[in-house]
């Protein structure tokens, strides 16, 4: 009987040791894998306890705050719905997106560049404190631009072209994140969505706004001059098939600024085949297509733009027949791109043809008080020669003052644009505006599209662009 | 000169109250920046308890196990500590039922005296024990989808924890006395030497009962429980492997059956197979009982420090405080101290296993052992559970978990392995006067 009696209790010590063997395993083992999956949301929670950095608006004001309720703290919105997109949210249900997921670290008050004090009170197992960070985005051109927006679906995105600096990013439908976590199980199934940051995350067909590229490449390749004659039949046939004008339009004879200002398809056809493929795809990788926009945000928020085949991005070397490149050089055929990376393109040929790199964070103030970063603009790319840039600023002058962009003519502002407008194929458009003002000192870029309308993008997107450039430009400081 | 085993008890109990005071201390100052008066009352009443129960059997069971209480000490220190930590009115709560199982333990010792007397009782006991299950069966109150509590008077009561007592005793002189009979072969079937068919009445009776509990209370930990205690008394008091491969493949059986017609049972054996498709449904309880877990790290944030409660005071895994108060002590103590808890539970399980093999009686071996066993198996069901080592099921951690009908028992359970082993040692090396003392209380 004693012999069984110790065999049982070895069967038993035996599991008990595969308990401990078990237990090593997920404590030390894997703790890190166990951490890291996204299902698990304790390292947010945790941080709930920390009191979280302000995000700020470029004037100073709170657009996200932080409010303890017994012992933890929640987000405010002191300002209601500011470009809540792009802000992300901060939730122990559904984790982290937008900036709120980018600059957790900062906000807080974990991140290893927040200064001495940081380290001190890491060190003396303080609790940290969140620093602040200040962004770029002018709440005032936000709020004008969420307003221009309300009632449809589209973006409009807004730049310093001198610096790149972001000075509003607007996605609509919207909705309020105060009651984020209230509302998620429609926002998120939602067949608009409202949670998708249109201005990076949203791909359209950019139409005629993208002849901007065409005639950049054009004119820096020396393939045409501004006054190079062309003659229009109303068809463009080429390779097989055939380039038409929008709305069956016949336009004769005209030059290559005339065909930018009422945006002849047929002649930008030809241009395309002039220019060739390749080196109309180094134009577009030289304005930034092709590679994801260096906007610092989470993995995914910002998608590049460019070619698109069934399974994403195509290569910039994929084999496209003069038809394709005709079309293409029309904003057409398989081009996709970002609200954020049109506004680029009016920005970098507002800006010389020198495409300076986007960001959102003016500075980050650490809980002490110290900036512990301050924003410094960087070149990221140049699009064209400087003598190009001025040649099609004037240009995109000409379809603002007498053709198709007149809706975004301003009192006293010299504005700069070009239009687009993308049949889908259903009755609707995509309709597109992109601009810059002052032209001949140009503080803001622009681009705005909107979806799902019956109007052009001269009707339904100039005027909205008009509207914010004017309050960007009436603000007393941008970044 | 060598410690008395009553001193030896006495100086583990200040080791235990010492380390408890510790851990309780830390949870108060985590969470109210202090120490002051009440924090330090509560710690003297419950070392109080155990200094009574020690002086108990320093007079009644002179001879009995010295480790047995102090290893209860802590882990009930432990236990409520946590529960404090986590839902400071339950801890109260949890106190008083401190008290009551303190008191079945001095009726229990008092009463008794000799548990050769149960033998006496053990058709009793047979009968209280299915009693308790079958009146479970039918009055029980299901919660988290298992049937396990009676309320009656404005308490739950867990019947099956009681029954786990009454269940060892029965078997343990059901067993002993025809274990002759069981060991003897009368024919093969399918060359495998069996005995008489009529002794496997019980084994049957018993596994019918196990299904019973899978199918009409859902509960599958328990009925894994009583089956194994079952098996393993058969093959302690026969020595024959038969037994065991007979009642584990009908177990297996049993189960089978259960995961397939009952739908409770099947998911937490398909969130244990695989428990991420199932993260924020019936995976989500294991899932942040392993995230808690493993976020408990080497040396753990400390008692009170852990990340165990949301901002709005919910528990990080739900039931933190009875099932699953394993994931928040590993949180708090890291795996150092985590894997401490689960030695000081396999020294508990070999106290017991050595008062069994030093028994001088059949009786009294199956009794400690069946005790033991059930003690150590009850606890390795509920961590492997909450560590997906195995399905999990919902049972309480013996002294730790907060309920009172799990803490009541497991008292009575240690004064019931007191008293085997303060006769067992009598028996081998006490004095004339202890033995004339045994004696006339049989």
């Amino acid at each position: 009987m004693n012999k069984a009696i110790s065999r049982i209790f070895i069967v038993g010590v035996i599991l008990f040791v595969a308990l401990i063997v078990n237990l090593t395993w997920i404590m030390a083992g894997r703790a890190q894998w166990f951490a890291d999956r996204p299902e698990n949301k304790r390292g947010i929670a945790k941080e709930m306890k920390i009191k979280r950095g302000d995000i700020l608006g470029y004037d100073g004001s709170t657009i996200a705050g932080s409010r303890r309720r017994s012992g933890y703290y929640y987000r405010d919105y002191p300002q209601g719905t500011v470009a809540p997109q792009l802000l992300g949210y901060d939730s122990v249900r559904y984790g982290r997106s937008g900036i709120e997921a980018e600059l957790n670290d900062d906000l807080t008050g974990q991140s290893t560049d927040l200064g001495v004090q940081s380290w001190i009170d890491r060190l003396l197992g303080r609790k940290p404190k969140g620093a602040s960070v200040q962004l770029t985005l002018v709440p005032a051109v936000q709020k004008e631009a969420q307003v221009a927006l309300r009632g449809q679906t589209g973006a409009i995105v807004v730049l310093d072209p001198r610096n790149g600096a972001l000075i509003a990013s607007a996605s609509a439908p919207t909705y309020d994140p105060a009651n984020l976590e209230d509302a998620w199980a429609p926002l998120s199934t939602d067949s608009s969505a409202p949670l998708l940051n249109r201005p990076t995350q949203g791909l359209y067909t950019p139409g005629s706004a993208f002849k901007v590229v065409t005639a950049a490449s054009g004119l820096d390749y020396g393939k045409v001059t501004p006054d190079t004659a062309f003659i229009d039949t109303g068809t463009y046939v080429v390779f097989g098939g055939k380039v038409t004008n929008y709305g069956g339009a016949v336009f004769g004879p005209n030059d290559f600024q005339t065909a930018l200002t009422y945006s002849i398809n047929t002649t930008f056809g030809k241009v395309g085949n002039l220019v060739g493929r390749k080196r109309l795809i180094s134009s577009m990788q030289r304005f930034g297509f092709y590679q994801t926009p260096p906007l610092p945000l989470p993995q995914g928020e910002v998608l590049p733009s460019g070619r698109y085949g069934k399974k994403g991005l195509l290569s910039p070397d994929a084999f496209m027949d003069p038809l394709a490149v005709a079309w293409a050089a029309c904003g057409q055929e398989q081009v996709l791109a970002t609200p954020l990376q049109m506004a680029l393109v009016a920005a970098g040929v507002a800006n010389g043809g020198r495409v300076m790199k986007p960001y959102y964070t003016q500075q980050i103030v650490a809980a002490s008080g110290a900036v512990v970063q301050k924003a410094q603009p960087q070149q990221w790319l140049v699009a064209m020669k400087p003598t190009t840039a001025s040649q099609l600023n004037v240009m995109m002058q000409r379809v603002v003052n007498s053709g198709t962009g007149t809706a975004a003519a301003l009192e006293g502002i010299q504005v700069a644009g070009k239009t687009g407008t993308a049949e889908r194929g259903d009755g609707t458009n995509l309709a597109w505006f992109i601009a810059f003002a002052p032209a001949d000192d140009p503080q803001v870029a622009i681009a705005v599209v909107i979806e799902d309308t019956q109007s052009t993008g001269g009707e339904a997107a100039a005027p909205l662009a008009a509207a914010v450039i004017k309050s960007a430009l009436a603000q007393p400081s941008l970044p | 000169m060598a410690l008395s085993r009553r001193n030896i008890e006495l100086l583990f109990l200040v080791i235990a109250g010492a380390v408890s005071t510790m851990a309780y201390v830390s949870v108060y100052a985590g969470r109210f920046r202090e120490i002051n008066r009440v924090s330090i009352i509560y710690g003297l009443i419950f070392v109080g308890i155990f200094f009574l129960l020690h002086l108990l059997v320093r007079f009644v069971l002179p001879q009995a196990d010295p480790f047995l209480l102090p290893i209860t000490a802590l882990l009930a220190a432990i236990g409520l500590t946590e529960i404090f930590r986590i839902r400071p009115a339950l801890a109260l709560t949890q106190g008083q039922w401190l008290l009551v199982g303190a008191g079945l333990f001095v009726l229990t010792v008092i009463l008794v005296r000799d548990h050769m007397k149960l033998d006496r009782y053990r058709y009793i006991m047979g009968a209280i024990g299915l009693g308790l299950l079958v009146a479970t069966i039918v009055l029980g109150t299901t919660v988290n989808g298992a049937k396990l509590w009676i309320h009656a008077f404005g308490f739950s009561i867990q019947p099956s924890e009681f029954a786990k007592l009454a269940i060892v005793i029965f078997l343990a002189g059901y067993l002993n006395d025809k274990k002759v009979l069981l060991s003897v072969p009368t024919h093969h079937v399918l060359g495998v030497p069996l005995p008489a068919a009529k002794y496997f009445g019980p084994l049957l009776v018993m596994w019918v009962l196990s299904l019973a509990m899978l199918i009409f209370m859902k509960d599958f930990g328990m009925a894994l429980l009583f089956m194994s205690i079952f098996v393993a008394l058969m093959y302690m008091a026969t020595t024959r492997i038969v037994y065991v491969v007979l009642g584990g493949g009908l177990f297996a059986a049993a189960a089978g059956i259960a995961v397939a017609v009952v739908p409770h049972v099947q998911d937490r054996f398909d969130t244990w197979l695989d428990p991420w498709p199932h993260a924020t449904t019936t995976g989500y309880q294991l899932l942040q009982s392993l995230f808690t877990i493993a976020d408990g790290g080497i040396l753990g944030a400390g008692f009170g420090r852990g990340f165990l409660l949301y901002a709005n005071r919910q528990p990080v895994v739900p039931d933190l405080q009875t099932d699953f108060i394993f994931a928040a002590i590993a949180n708090e103590i890291g795996l150092l101290g985590a894997a401490g808890v689960i030695l000081v539970y396999v020294l508990f399980m070999w106290r017991g296993f050595r008062i069994a093999v030093w028994a001088p009686d059949g009786f009294s071996k199956l009794l400690a052992a069946g005790l033991a066993f059930a003690f150590g198996l009850q606890t390795f069901i509920i961590l492997g559970g909450v560590t997906r080592l195995i399905p999990l099921t919902g049972i309480t951690l013996p002294f730790v978990s907060y309920g009172g009908s799990s803490i009541t028992a497991n008292l009575m359970l240690v004064a019931l392995l007191l008293m085997v082993s303060h006769r067992t040692n009598v028996v081998r090396e006490g004095s004339d006067l202890e033995r004339r003392r045994l004696a006339e209380r049989g």
